[in-house]
């Protein structure tokens, strides 16, 4: 079983939080939290584990930034929901040297949130035009005004 | 103004878009020319955004629920029923067989009409101009199929959190078969028309490869990723609906070529005829609504992730509730974002007439990335 092989593998990181997931309420088989740090080793063992990273957003909590990724593998039906919280006016640390496909996601939640990753290397608005000053999905961001 | 590296004297740009007629949308690739040659490349989004995640925060539910025939308007159906089945699994609702059954159809269909969409227009990429008026009279039959049951021939907006609001009749069923059957007969057309045209096999064949290696960096999924031979497909991979109930294979190519990606979304046409056949003869009967579906949609305070198979790919949504009658959050996990973040990897030192043809073959529908 690849939720498994997962789990053990995650063991050896020391995150806050391993634990099975409730598939038939969430979609999740594994839910995990981490700290920002250690967010590129998480993503390297995903990569070795031949699993793809599915989406990677973020969420607005007011105080603190929870960055949310979500990890499947194209062989056998096994998804990872990694939840990172982020204190604001901090970066997150960029997992591009794993997935090159994290580069426009991550450019994403820069674009809607403002969250800088260290160590992108092409951080820049991708969704919004450049001259933008805003970043719409934080919630003290009112539309129409 | 958008690519960082130096630029040597003999390299120019090249703008493709985003006003342009192969970029399926408002799509602009700025190119790095050396003569015909690509040497460098970057894909620029965001033209068509509407922002629809943040509209799905500032409304309700249902409210919400129209801007799902929006995204991507190709195959609007499988959008309908994934924010269904993730309301339906905040707030624990059962759908009723018939009314799955009703969905699965419908769905297929909706791919159908993607397909057959793609395969004309694609083919006019490359200079093809006869396909497209075939396929074209095929996908007409669909559009008033469904148009006559949903409503609308393009942005449906028509599943219901618990089932669907209009039962399907002998004249759709008929209607159905009829086109099912029709549609069989003229697949010899389309392959001697096009798949065995030793023009098209010389301009897509070992022509944009793609790695089992670069799908899984850039999470690939849809036709684009089974045309290099990975068997995934979400109706099959992590089952919804009424899918397990069918026998139905999932193609895959072998190269991972432009000619693999092509045959896969042609033999994807004929398991959907499949699936259809095999739910119309199935088909329960029984209500299509369940019993009790609340007025007020209010689900309890959790985090839901849910997928389906579109015909561009996985598309995945995210829903946070904080027990509101609005969700927290909505991330829409779109499969055009992801199929195109590899174009620039893939047109590498091809020629500008290549990249035409790989970027059809990704079958990108922009509006969708932009959301």
């Amino acid at each position: 079983m690849l939720a498994d092989t997962i789990k053990k593998s995650l063991t050896a990181l020391n995150l806050e939080k391993v634990a099975d997931g409730d598939y038939a309420k969430t979609g999740y088989h594994l839910e995990v939290a981490a700290q920002p740090d250690q967010m590129p080793a998480v993503a390297q063992l995903f990569l070795d584990q031949k699993c793809y990273l599915e989406s990677l957003t973020a969420v607005d909590l007011v105080e603190s930034f929870l960055l949310v990724y979500h990890f499947a593998s194209f062989f056998e039906l096994c998804r990872t929901v990694v939840h990172v919280p982020l204190a604001k006016g901090t970066r997150m640390p960029s997992i591009t040297g794993s997935y090159k496909g994290a580069d426009w996601y991550e450019r994403e939640v820069y674009d809607m949130f403002g969250i800088g990753f260290s160590g992108h290397p092409n951080l820049k608005r991708i969704l919004l035009p450049e001259d933008a000053d805003f970043h719409p999905l934080l919630k003290d961001f009112v539309g129409g005004k | 103004m958008m690519l960082q590296r130096g630029i040597e004297e003999k390299t120019f740009f090249l703008n493709l878009g985003p006003q342009h007629p192969s970029t399926h949308g408002v799509l602009r690739v700025v190119l790095e020319m050396d003569g015909e040659f690509i040497v460098n490349s970057e894909p620029d989004i965001g033209y068509g955004h509407r922002a629809h995640e943040k509209m799905a925060e500032l409304k309700t539910y249902p409210q919400f629920y129209p801007n799902m025939g929006r995204v991507d308007y190709l195959h609007a159906l499988a959008y309908n029923q994934c924010y269904c089945m993730a309301v339906e699994k905040l707030l624990g609702l059962a759908v009723p067989e018939r009314a799955e059954f009703i969905r699965v159809i419908t769905s297929e269909l909706n791919r159908l009409t993607s397909h057959l969409l793609w395969f004309g227009a694609y083919l006019m990429d490359l200079g093809a101009f006869t396909p497209f008026l075939y396929c074209f009279d095929d996908r007409e039959i669909i559009l008033d199929i469904l148009d006559r049951l949903t409503g609308s021939r393009l942005t449906y907006c028509f599943y219901r959190f618990g089932g669907v609001p209009a039962d399907i009749d002998d004249e759709f069923i008929s209607a159905t078969r009829g086109f099912v059957q029709r549609l069989r007969s003229r697949w010899d057309d389309y392959h001697n028309l096009v798949t065995k045209n030793v023009i098209f096999i010389e301009r897509t064949r070992d022509v944009g490869i793609i790695t089992e290696a670069q799908a899984i960096q850039y999470g690939l999924t849809g036709p684009t990723l089974r045309g290099s031979g990975i068997p995934y497909d979400i109706r099959k991979s992590e089952p919804y609906s009424a899918y397990p109930l069918f026998d139905f294979i999932i193609p895959t190519g072998e190269r991972g070529d432009i000619l693999d990606r092509y045959m896969v979304r042609l033999l994807e046409m004929e398991q959907s005829l499949r699936i259809i056949e095999q739910a119309l003869d199935k088909l329960p009967t029984g209500p299509i609504m369940a019993e009790k579906v609340p007025k007020r949609l209010k689900p309890a305070e959790g985090e839901v992730y849910t997928a389906v198979e579109t015909a561009r790919g996985e598309f995945g949504i995210y829903i946070v509730s904080k027990g509101d009658v609005k969700p927290y959050r909505t991330k829409l996990r779109v499969p055009s974002f992801a199929n195109l973040s590899i174009l620039s990897e893939i047109i590498q030192e091809t020629l500008v007439a290549d990249t035409v043809a790989i970027l059809g073959s990704l079958d990108v529908v922009i509006p969708e990335i932009d959301r």
